[in-house]
């Protein structure tokens, strides 16, 4: 047993020194703070910055540019590099959402960082709402990067409204999949989560047209994109930019109204969102220090 | 008023009893460890502390009120299986984690005092196993809490490691902190804790200082080098266990060096001098803490009682 080396105890002990700094608690000031540690450390991440950000400008490099000749159009006169800047852009987000909300969380978990947390009194609310930010901020930055490139080299020219709209529905995207990143990162065990967000993702990704146009793709797999929730975020997405006859040429199935896409996108938030809360709440309840 | 009382608390998952009836109350400023085998139940007590996990039974109270809630707030805490973010900086996560507590202690003087301040523009991922471990403490003393926990602390950090990181620790203990900390080593105990508290399938079996606690245990340790079998002189009136001694250097062929724990020296030396066997390397040392621990624990699981010392 000897040879363990610990410091002598000190002898008498002081009473408890004057504060050197008291900061009262302040919530926004917590929420800033979050959100500049994770800003920081996703900038300081090459598999984030690449990986996840600038991945979608990438892609529209190598496989949208060549295809964004301004006489390149779709029948109803929809520019096709337009299309293919929008897909990107979804499969940008969804990414985005599901790999920053599911794998890291799950990452945070599995190394213990979660667990710290909740010796400390840092409030979950502040981690998840810094999360979003990220995935709020990361969304601007896919969108900017990439459609700066469709502007500068893509020919591609929208009205500030359609930029508008076009910005906010991929937005809306980021927090509505979320709700899956969430279920991911609850559902599953820390280790299997990247696998299991890997085996989500590009299905559903692929399905829904946003690498390639469902129109150029098997019948089959269109059937099955009208079941896929990302599929119909698609459609709203490329619906602030082209007329429906243009989504139909590009996407090879007639869109249904707004209403229903949009219809499809909140059920799937909310299921997924429900799936997120009971397994977070299971987690608290099973899991043993 | 005690920092922490904990009147006949129980945790029950499942049918799994963690934590069984258990009472303890810690004065402020005292440093208490807690020790026991794995699935003691010392885990389960700081998470009742923080709050984490409700009692099934009984009744938990840290500074005078129900653990979490406002108390979190003077509350500093290491919990086992902790970890940290790889990307951020020492001094990101510090003054983070300082923002979620009412009152703080500067950055520099955190870090100052767990021996990272030359650390705190680098990221996690760079630091060493100890470094890690003394930023967790950075973040349990951040807040300048009145109670700190500590679970299993120094468990994976080599000797001076542990060195450095009990100083860095006793310096906020001296500054007024009530510490409570769990380990598994016996030495580590006996020389920082004021207070040793037994725990033993969820319950106390003994609430005693160091000292006290190893005079519950009478006999002595008697190392020595001998070609007697270890089996044969465990079964002499008076010896209780036989074993490899620690530092053992080399012995004789078909020699072993060994440590006795026997009720007296003369229970081992008489017989094995009469045995004609070989002894050598003789040492006699006052029962340890080790032994003490040992001993309790196994005449716990026999269904021996042993007298808990409250408060000595």
């Amino acid at each position: 047993m000897s040879g363990t080396a610990t410091a002598p105890r000190t002898g008498r002990r002081r009473q408890r020194s004057t504060r050197d700094e008291v900061v009262r608690r302040d919530p926004v000031g917590l929420l800033g703070a979050q959100i500049l540690v994770e800003l920081r450390s996703h900038a300081r991440s090459l598999d984030f910055v690449i990986g996840a950000i600038a991945l979608p400008m990438l892609l529209y490099a190598m496989f949208g540019l060549p295809t964004a000749s301004p006489s390149n159009v779709l029948p109803d006169g929809s520019h096709v590099g337009t299309m293919m800047m929008v897909s990107l852009c979804s499969y940008g987000v969804v990414s985005l959402a599901i790999f920053t909300f599911g794998e890291d969380i799950a990452r945070d978990r599995g190394r213990g960082w979660a667990r710290t947390m909740r010796a400390t009194p840092l409030p979950m609310w502040s981690y998840l709402a810094a999360k979003v930010v990220l995935g709020l901020v990361g969304a601007v930055l896919i969108v900017t990067s990439t459609a700066g490139l469709a502007v500068v080299a893509g020919n591609v020219r929208l009205d500030p409204g359609e930029w508008l709209r076009l910005g906010g529905t991929l937005l809306v995207g980021v927090l509505a999949f979320s709700t899956l990143g969430f279920a991911i990162a609850y559902a599953t065990r820390p280790r299997a989560a990247t696998a299991i967000a890997n085996l989500l993702f590009l299905p559903l990704a692929f399905l829904s047209g946003f690498f390639v146009p469902l129109s150029e793709l098997p019948a089959a797999l269109r059937d099955i994109a009208v079941w896929m929730p990302t599929h119909h975020f698609g459609q709203l997405a490329w619906r602030q930019v082209a007329p429906a006859e243009g989504v139909e040429a590009w996407a090879g199935i007639t869109p249904a109204s707004a209403g229903t896409h949009l219809a499809w996108v909140v059920g799937a938030t909310l299921v997924f969102g429900a799936i997120a809360v009971l397994a977070a709440r299971r987690e608290g309840v099973t899991r043993r220090g | 008023m005690s920092v922490v009382e904990l009147e006949q608390v129980a945790k029950v998952y499942g049918d799994v009893v963690a934590v069984d009836g258990v009472g303890l109350s810690v004065d402020r400023g005292e440093v208490v460890a807690l020790l026991g085998p794995n699935g003691a139940g010392k885990s389960t007590l700081f998470e009742l502390l923080l709050g984490l996990v409700r009692p099934t039974a009984g009744r938990a109270r840290v500074l005078g009120v129900s653990p979490g809630g406002e108390a979190r707030a003077q509350v500093g805490a290491m919990l086992q299986h902790a970890g940290l973010p790889d990307q951020v900086t020492v001094a990101e996560l510090v003054r983070l984690v300082g923002r979620s507590y009412p009152a703080t202690l500067g950055l520099d003087a955190v870090l100052e005092r767990v021996g990272l301040a030359h650390r705190h523009r680098h990221t996690v991922s760079t630091l060493s196993g100890g470094e890690r471990q003394r930023l967790l403490l950075a973040l349990a003393i951040v807040g300048d809490p009145q109670l700190l926990l500590l679970d299993e602390p120094t468990a994976a950090m080599d000797l001076e490691a542990r060195r450095r990181f009990w100083e860095h620790t006793l310096a906020s203990v001296d500054d007024g902190t009530t510490l409570v900390f769990a380990t598994h080593d016996l030495a580590e105990a006996d020389a920082v804790a004021d207070r040793v508290v037994l725990l033993h399938h969820g319950q106390v079996l003994a609430d005693a200082t160091p000292t006290a606690l190893k005079r519950l245990v009478p006999g002595c340790v008697v190392t020595l080098v001998t070609d007697a079998p270890p089996e044969v002189i465990a079964r002499w009136p008076g010896v209780e266990r036989v074993d490899p001694a620690p530092d053992g250097g080399s012995s004789p062929p078909a020699h072993a060096r060994l440590a006795v724990s026997a009720t007296d020296a003369e229970s081992v030396v008489v017989p094995l001098v009469r045995s004609g066997h070989d002894l050598s390397g003789l040492g006699v040392a006052e029962a340890d803490l080790e032994t003490a621990f040992v001993q309790l624990t196994r005449s716990a699981t026999a269904g021996a009682t042993h007298p808990t010392l409250e408060g000595t």
